[in-house]
Formats: C-alpha cells, sequence, structure tokens
C-alpha cells in the first residue's frame, strides 16, 4: 500500500494558541479574538455530529464559554487551540447525542429513529462533500474501504463503536481493529507526530 | 481482570476514545489508563489531531457572538491550581461518609464536564453509593475542581449537589503504619471523612457526601486515622 504523506502541521504554538493562553488572566476583553478564530471549529464539528443548527449553535455557546472558563487547562504542548475545541465540542456534542437517545428510550418512543436526524448515506455523502479539497479527504481514500466506512461512521452522529458494529453487521473486534488502523493510517498520512 | 489486561483493553480503545465512540464504562478505563501512563496521552494527542483534521470550520449564526461573550463577561475562570483557604462560613453539622466505590463507577482525572450515563446496554451490580455517583456522572451542572498532591499526583473533586467525588491519581503510597485520611473542613474546623481507599489502577477515590462548598482535604496520618488532622495537607480542594 502507498504511504502517503500529503500534510505535516507541525506542533507548534499558533497566533490563535497564543491567543488562547494569553486569555486566560482572566480579561473578557481578551475572548472575542479567541471567539472569531474558534467558534467557527466548535460550530463546525457540533454540526458534524448533530446535523441540527439549532442543537449545534446551543453546544457551540456551551463550548466557547467553557473555552473561555477553562482557558487555563489549555496546554498547547498537547493539543494546539483547534485540536482542544475539537475535542470539547465534540464530547459535548456526542453527549447530547445520547442524553437524547436515553430520554427517547425513556419515552418509548421514536426508537427507531436516529438522533443525528439524516439518514447515514446521506451524512457520508456530505462529509465526502465538506471534505473536497482538504488534505483529509485525500488520506481517507487511503484507507481500505472497510476502514473508511468504520471511521466516517464512528466520526459522525455519536455512535459507538459498538453501535457502528450492529450498524455494519460486524464483529466488534472486526471494528474495533478498522477504527484503530484506519486511525492509525491517517495519522501517518497526515503526519501528525508529538513527542 | 489483572491490570495488565485492563490496560491493554485500554489502550486498545485508545483510537475508539478519540473519536468519543466508547461507552461510558469504557470512557471510564481509557481515563483511568490516561491519569497513569503519559505514552497513552500522547498517543491520544495524536488521535486526537486526527479527528481534528475532519472539522471542517462553519460560521455560526452571527447572534451567537454576542451571547457568548456577555456570557463571558459574568463568568469567572476555573483557576487550575492555587492556595486554597477555608470559606469563611458557621460550621455545620453533616453528614460525612466515605465509601469505597466499584471501579466501574468511578470517575478518572480527566472528567468531562458532561456524561451521559447510558440507561441500556451496560447493567452493572455496583454498591449502593453507585447510583449516587452515576447521577453526579450525569449531572451536567457537575463542577471539577483539581489541585496537585505535594509529593506527586493529582486530586479532583466532581462537584454535584452537595456531595463531592474525590479522585487522587498517582498518589504516593503512605508508607508502612499510615493512612491517607480524608477531612471536611468548614470554617476552618475539619471533620474527618474518614480514610482514603486503597488505589485501584492508580486512582484512589472517594464519595464524600454533604462535601460541596467546603474544603476537602488530605493528610498522612497513623493507620487508622486521627481524630484531626496531626500533619499539613498534601491537598486541599475547594469545592
Amino acid at each position: 500500500m502507498l504511504r502517503q504523506t500529503v500534510l505535516v502541521p507541525p506542533p507548534t504554538t499558533t497566533p490563535v494558541d497564543a491567543a488562547l493562553v494569553a486569555c486566560a488572566d482572566g480579561d473578557p476583553t481578551t475572548f472575542g479574538p479567541v471567539y472569531d478564530a474558534l467558534a467557527p471549529v466548535a460550530y463546525g464539528t457540533s454540526l458534524g455530529v448533530l446535523r441540527d443548527p439549532d442543537h449545534a449553535a446551543e453546544v457551540t455557546q456551551e463550548v466557547m464559554v467553557e473555552v473561555w472558563q477553562t482557558a487555563a487547562r489549555f496546554d498547547p504542548a498537547r493539543a494546539s487551540a483547534r485540536t482542544w475545541v475539537v475535542t470539547l465540542a465534540r464530547r459535548r456534542a456526542v453527549d447530547r447525542v445520547r442524553a437524547e437517545q436515553s430520554r427517547r428510550h425513556r419515552d418509548q418512543r421514536d426508537l427507531d429513529t436516529t438522533v443525528a436526524g439524516a439518514p447515514r448515506d446521506v451524512v457520508a455523502d456530505d462529509v465526502e462533500r465538506r471534505l473536497e479539497g482538504a488534505a483529509v479527504r485525500r488520506c481517507l481514500e487511503s484507507l481500505t474501504p472497510t476502514q473508511r466506512e468504520a471511521v466516517v461512521e464512528a466520526y459522525y452522529g455519536g455512535r459507538t463503536y459498538r453501535e457502528v458494529a450492529e450498524r455494519l453487521g460486524a464483529g466488534l473486534p472486526t471494528i474495533k481493529s478498522r477504527i484503530r488502523d484506519g486511525l492509525g493510517r491517517l495519522r501517518d498520512c497526515l503526519g501528525v507526530a508529538r513527542g | 481482570m489483572a491490570d495488565d489486561d485492563t490496560a491493554r483493553v485500554a489502550w486498545d480503545l485508545l483510537p475508539a476514545y478519540a473519536l468519543d465512540a466508547v461507552d461510558d464504562l469504557e470512557r471510564r478505563a481509557v481515563e483511568r489508563l490516561l491519569g497513569s501512563d503519559p505514552q497513552a496521552r500522547r498517543a491520544l494527542d495524536e488521535y486526537r489531531d486526527v479527528v481534528a483534521a475532519f472539522t471542517v470550520d462553519e460560521a455560526p449564526p452571527a447572534h451567537l457572538r454576542g451571547e457568548v461573550l456577555a456570557r463571558v463577561a459574568r463568568t469567572s475562570q476555573t483557576a487550575p491550581r492555587g492556595p486554597v483557604t477555608a470559606p469563611a462560613r458557621p460550621p455545620r453539622r453533616r453528614r460525612a461518609l466515605v465509601a469505597a466505590l466499584a471501579a466501574a463507577a468511578a470517575v478518572a482525572v480527566a472528567v468531562p464536564t458532561t456524561i451521559a450515563v447510558r440507561e441500556h446496554g451496560e447493567t452493572v451490580r455496583l454498591e449502593a453509593q453507585a447510583d449516587r455517583v452515576a447521577q453526579m456522572l450525569a449531572d451536567p451542572d457537575a463542577r471539577l475542581v483539581t489541585g496537585p498532591i505535594a509529593g506527586g499526583g493529582e486530586a479532583t473533586a466532581l462537584v454535584s449537589g452537595d456531595d463531592v467525588l474525590v479522585s487522587a491519581a498517582g498518589m504516593p503510597d503512605p508508607g508502612e503504619g499510615h493512612d491517607w485520611q480524608l477531612w471536611v473542613v468548614a470554617g476552618g474546623s475539619p471533620e474527618s471523612a474518614g480514610l482514603m481507599p486503597a488505589a485501584t489502577g492508580g486512582v484512589s477515590r472517594a464519595l464524600v457526601e454533604g462535601g460541596a462548598g467546603e474544603v476537602v482535604a488530605v493528610t498522612l496520618e497513623p493507620e487508622g486515622g486521627s481524630e484531626q488532622p496531626t500533619t499539613d495537607p498534601v491537598v486541599a480542594l475547594e469545592t
């Protein structure tokens, strides 16, 4: 298999990282530029998981307030500001999907509806469209079809790998290793390396 | 399951964890690994960069900016570290009860602000306190306070309602003839909240009922504990 390296993001400190570190000093007026740089990251992430603009906006608001509140915990040695915000936003968005699933489960209705709202195939198509031109798209294409399918299914919609396995009709160990190998190959392709 | 097996399973779950594609129990298993293994943290950081590469920025609705900045202006920041003093308030009677928790119900260092506890799929038999812990983990308003432990490690308090779930990761062994003892300090007067239970997977956890809003501290005491602290706290968390 051809190993591509299309993008090398060195883990150095960007101006956004520096602005985020600086706003940990407690001055709310310094947060405007941080919001402008990172809110689109939080919104794009939330929208990718939730597929609903209103839910995504609510999550974005929570995430950006959390970014302000916990700015002192941001460690530029461990992550870029972008990665940090994606991590926070995904966690909140996925938790919202699951809380919603759990509520629906309690309510004994809509049991067969996906919370994310859109059929998965539509989502996957949308993903491919949105990623057009992005380096990650080229790297995605270097995965085997089954790896790509498992990673994309796990990325969108807040599903657990168990649910991905059920959905794809494959065994748990199979899905776990497809996700692991897929992410590992993406990591190499994207040139991500820390430490 | 042996600790090595647990660690191997948790390592295996790291990529799925980076995608938030694990359930709550697995999440906690991975977080225990992360609390004790810097290599696992670095591997996770790389997977998270990969996941972040998937994000396509989208302009959020314009009204959001003003709303967020208004909330930011009236929201104080969480200090990650700092000196802790007892809040000045009159002592009150409170039940300070410490319970060792089933490992599966416990929370590790990197607790997110919200955890949706799933109601189906996993059934785990836990002690009586586990229900309370599950509620705490599911509480979207739960707060986290962390502080370094003198001599090594980090303590985290998850504060939900009246209760505090204390986790101490990487805490040194108390040594022969000694125990770590928990205290709830209200208005400068410490009240014992029992001994810290033995660590599992490098993390010791205790539920302190009624401890919220007070200072929760840990001291080294002679085996079995003391009536009042006899040493300086190695950590004090203002909850």
